[in-house]
């Protein structure tokens, strides 16, 4: 108690008091004053007396000087010198300070970006109950995330670990407020999805286990925060309203809280409606009791005192007992579990990868920022070192000289770091607001929490040790005899050695190398990934997508109204090709369904093949450009009553049917369905993503098979934007109630797969940008000073007769030196960092000698401009005015 | 010199308050008098010393101090004990006795 009481005291004591100081000045006096009385009356006379009082006191001075240490804390009063002396000395040079926190203010900025993103997709927990109880069950199958309905099921009430196990499901639904119809993503989600998750409801209720138990009997919906807000302006009696979702009527019940925005972190549903309803959202399409169809992702809070190991173990259990009861679709069924919210571990590896790498790249700007100031610190440190002798020599300690130096550059670099978080809190709440070119609602939430805030602060300070630290070591080495001798004291220790300022110049320039073929070598990536086969011809194609279920259309009037649009597109002018699918290669909704072997030749092949299923029209492939290998296209003839056909694509026919020529052989799409023959050979091409390895995939004919989610491609020599207009009129023509969807170019569709590598193209050409600003920088000012310092010296050299060339060799030979040896090292380091880059950018290779000699070429060419400057600066030297200047 | 020195500035605080438990209000100047004089002048230290423990006191709550007038009609600051003060100084005294008989007796000759 009593010593926080006297640090408190203490603490107050830190502000100035000339009244406290006048205090203690009339105590002393008084003090004095009784002794010399004293002394006087033991018949001292006056001088004496005083003499003897004043001895026996000791230094009054000394004492004031005791006195007030104890009054206040002595590290405060000395860091409010440092930082009142710092403040002078940035006041004395302010482009100096500017320089340095405009520099490192973008560096910290940038890794604070870099950082708020990996924090927020890759730390920040789902805004649920207890989030680290939750996880993602997932199949142990590779880029497998979802589960049977019935599996679900099964695993739902066999299991003995789980407190609650619920499922969901991305969908698109037409949802009509006053009238008008809109696509809208939502959520098909078990009843007792709200309760596991211990979400509650900003209004109304939550829909429950009880709500959901009969297929086609729960009409609810649930709004998401921001739908409800757009859509109802935030209408507080929204509960019990009526809404229409594929023109059937649901009871909106409740309105969930702005900060769930459901189970997935890229994901921002409008609405969560019952699975049950899913045979009326997804409509002509029920699998609510299809075991062979993997459509839902399954999630579950663990009980309590439950391991992660000890629930694997329960889960497998489950799915051995299912393998056995149901051979034909669970074969081999087994799960593991993983953290929930990017699909499990199917997108997080890629995602987490990625951003990490970013980041990576981000602090090795930092590193850069900090070499480039330690470097001008170095050159700044040896014109203040007579400053720094004058302190010594009248008495102050190194530690001190070293504090002090640190104290200005955490000054510098803090003011930096605050800057650079205003920086990354603009950019982050500008990326936040940033929606995809797509009607899929994306969420890219990386607004910058208390975590990045401490990140921030941690890397400014950082920083500041970083670039300050070394140049304040070799400052306080002055040997203050030597400087206040000689003029140019400082550096006549060092003039043989490689001065640190020297080095740190190699350093930068090594690290902007691997910065800039980074960067260059993603660019070539990103155009590798634009100019990359991806198995048809995007150019010059244009889509629109609709879905006759739910605009009302049975199977009969729905294969006719195909056939009508299909008519009506191919008769507008300038259109070479059209034909419809159900969905296109490298569309957001892939699917993916099972074949089998016409004849089960035995145990080990009866297990299915994952492929990915397209159903297409007569023209599909012209239209997109796929060329035809093999055997010939689905045509007009491949229809209800026919024999049933497929195209398959190369992998298809070289990975299940084991032969290049697959034209005549047959498969089943269940192991008891009727066979399919297969009548042609595709190329192969992309189909889930840009990156994937190849992909069986397997396109029926539509007219077979009808599906009413349709897409009509159209290839014309007309401009996309002007061909999508004149699509929607004819098909308004025909149903002006139907809506429409994915209206767009197919080069636009395909912005969604080519966005990872686009978004790391363009952080890396910042970050490779500012390398080589900082670098040059760097640089120049090194030289720059060199020059300065050697003025004299230039001077006489030039006196006694050297010629420009010689001054030249002189100023720039050794930067040269220096620039050539930090190339080098940067080579070596690109090639050793090159898997790290090759995680960030699809199809970049670490080792690309025409690229690693440009940037070799690129920064020998930075260096030779950044010492231009003050090379010719140098060649103008005027000897007789040089020398008469000291 | 340096040991002296070491046990005034570790016992110093205690012959402060001891000093004011004996003679009631104090200013400093009597203070260092009577130390000196009770010490039988073997404490010779300067007397400016006495200030920043006074304060160190005053922070701990253990005395406080109050401007008045001296027997000569000066002005001088005066210090008192506390009521926290008066249970300090009998702890200190305490361990202080407990601590110098501990070291009595391994001092003592006649021991062995």
């Amino acid at each position: 108690m009593t010593s926080l009481r006297a640090a408190l005291l203490r603490l107050c004591g830190l502000f100035p008091g000339a009244r406290r100081d006048r205090e203690l000045s009339e105590e002393i006096q008084s003090h004095l004053q009784k002794h010399i009385d004293h002394n006087q009356r033991a018949g001292m006379p006056l001088g004496e007396a005083r003499r003897q009082a004043f001895l026996a006191f000791g230094g009054v001075e000394q004492t004031k000087e005791r006195y007030r240490d104890r009054r206040g804390v002595p590290a405060f009063d000395v860091l409010r010198q440092d930082v009142r002396y710092a403040l002078r000395t940035f006041g004395r040079n302010p482009g100096f300070a500017a320089v340095v926190v405009v520099t490192l203010a973008l560096a910290i900025g940038v890794n604070a970006l870099a950082f708020g993103v990996v924090n927020a997709v890759i730390f920040r927990p789902l805004p649920i109950d207890h989030p680290e109880r939750v996880v993602f069950v997932q199949p142990n199958v590779e880029s497998e995330v979802s589960h049977s309905f019935p599996n679900y099921r099964d695993l739902r009430d066999r299991n003995v670990t789980f407190e609650g196990l619920f499922g969901y499901r991305m969908s698109p639904m037409d949802v009509e407020v006053n009238g008008d119809p809109r696509r809208a993503w939502g959520y098909l989600a078990t009843g007792n999805y709200f309760d596991v998750l211990g979400v509650r409801p900003a209004i109304g209720r939550f829909f429950h286990e009880a709500d959901d138990q009969k297929p086609g009997a729960a009409p609810f919906a649930v709004l998401s925060h921001d739908f409800w807000m757009a859509q109802f302006h935030g209408d507080p009696s929204i509960a019990g309203t009526i809404i229409r979702i594929n023109r059937l009527p649901y009871t909106v019940i409740g309105v969930a809280p702005a900060s769930f925005v459901g189970t997935e972190v890229f994901f921002r549903p409008r609405l969560w409606v019952p699975m049950m309803m899913q045979a009326q959202i997804e409509v002509g399409n029920p699998w609510l009791e299809n075991r062979s169809t993997f459509n839902l992702m399954v999630a579950g809070r663990l009980k309590a005192g439950v391991s992660p190991v000890q629930a694997t173990a329960n889960v497998n259990v489950v799915a051995g007992s299912l393998a056995r009861e149901y051979p034909e679709s669970n074969k081999g069924l087994s799960f593991r579990l993983t953290k929930p919210g990017l699909l499990g571990d199917s997108l997080r590896s890629p995602v987490q990868a990625f951003t990490v790498g970013l980041l990576a790249l981000a602090a090795l700007v930092l590193l850069i920022a900090c070499a480039n100031l330690a470097s001008t610190l170095a050159a700044r440190g040896a014109d203040r070192a007579r400053e720094i002798a004058i302190r010594l020599s009248i008495g102050a300690s190194r530690g001190r000289i070293i504090r002090q130096l640190l104290t200005e550059t955490l000054m510098l670099s803090s003011a930096a770091g605050a800057a650079g978080y205003l920086i990354a809190y603009v950019a982050s709440a500008a990326l936040s607001t940033w929606q995809l070119p797509i009607d899929l609602p994306t969420r890219f939430d990386i607004h910058p929490d208390t975590f990045v805030f401490l990140f921030t602060f941690a890397a400014s300070i950082a920083a500041g040790l970083i670039f300050g630290l070394a140049p304040a070591r070799q400052t306080s080495t002055v040997d203050a005899n030597a400087t206040l001798k000689s003029l140019d004291g400082a550096t006549g220790r060092q003039r043989n050695r490689w001065p640190l300022r020297d080095v740190l110049v190699a350093v930068q320039v090594a690290l902007c190398f691997v910065l800039v073929a980074a960067c260059l070598l993603s660019l070539r990536g990103l155009q590798q990934t634009l100019t990359m086969p991806v198995g048809f011809e995007p150019k010059g194609v244009s889509m629109v997508g609709f879905q006759l279920g739910l605009g009302g259309y049975d199977r009969s009037r729905g294969m006719a109204f195909q056939q009508r649009a299909l008519e009506a597109v191919n008769r507008l002018p300038g259109v070479d090709h059209a034909a419809f699918s159900n969905s296109l290669p490298l569309n957001i909704n892939q699917s993916s369904t099972e074949v089998f072997p016409e004849i089960p030749s035995n145990q080990r092949t009866s297990r299915g093949r994952a492929v990915v299923p397209y159903a297409v029209s007569p023209g599909f492939f012209d239209t997109l450009g796929i060329p035809i290998r093999r055997g010939r296209a689905i045509e007009a003839r491949d229809i209800f009553g026919a024999p049933r056909v497929a195209v398959v694509n190369e992998t298809f026919a070289r990975q299940i049917l084991r032969t290049s020529d697959a034209v005549g052989r047959r498969f089943r799409f269940e192991p008891n369905a009727p066979p399919i023959e297969v009548i042609g050979v595709i190329g192969d091409g992309k189909y889930r993503s840009l990156t994937e390895d190849p992909q069986p995939a397997v396109f029926t004919a539509i007219l077979q098979r009808y599906d009413s989610e349709t897409t009509l491609v159209v290839r014309a020599s007309v401009p996309e934007d002007q061909m999508v207009a004149q699509i929607r009129g004819a098909l308004t023509q025909l149903d002006p109630a139907l809506p429409l969807h994915s209206a767009g170019s197919l080069e636009h569709m395909l912005a969604l797969p080519r966005l990872p590598n686009r978004a790391a193209a363009t952080a890396l050409s910042a970050f490779g940008l500012l390398a080589i600003i900082l670098a040059a920088t760097g640089i120049h000012g090194v030289v720059a000073y060199a020059v300065a310092r050697r003025r004299r010296e230039i001077g006489i050299r030039v006196a006694i007769g050297a010629t420009a060339s010689d001054v030249l060799r002189l100023v720039v030979g050794r930067m040269a030196a220096l620039v050539a040896a930090g190339a080098i090292a940067g080579l070596g380091l690109a090639i050793l960092l090159g898997p790290l880059l090759t995680q960030v950018v699809y199809l970049a290779s670490p080792r690309e000698p025409v690229v690693l000699a440009a940037v070799g070429a690129l920064v020998l060419l930075v260096g030779l401009i950044a010492c231009w400057a003050p090379a010719v600066r140098s060649l103008r030297i005027e000897p007789v005015i040089a020398l008469r200047q000291e | 010199m340096g040991s002296k020195t070491d046990v005034w500035q570790g016992t110093l605080a205690l012959m402060i308050l001891k000093t004011l438990e004996t003679m009631g209000p104090q200013h400093g100047y009597g203070i260092a008098r009577r130390i000196e004089q009770t010490s039988g002048h073997k404490l010779l230290v300067n007397y400016g010393t006495l200030y920043p423990a006074l304060l160190k006191l005053e922070q701990e709550g253990y005395i406080k101090s109050a401007w008045g007038v001296s027997d000569n009609n000066r002005k001088a600051k005066f210090y008192q004990l506390t009521k926290a003060g008066r249970k300090q100084v009998e702890r200190e005294a305490r361990e202080w006795n407990e601590t110098t008989a501990i070291l009595a007796k391994f001092l003592s000759p006649d021991e062995v």
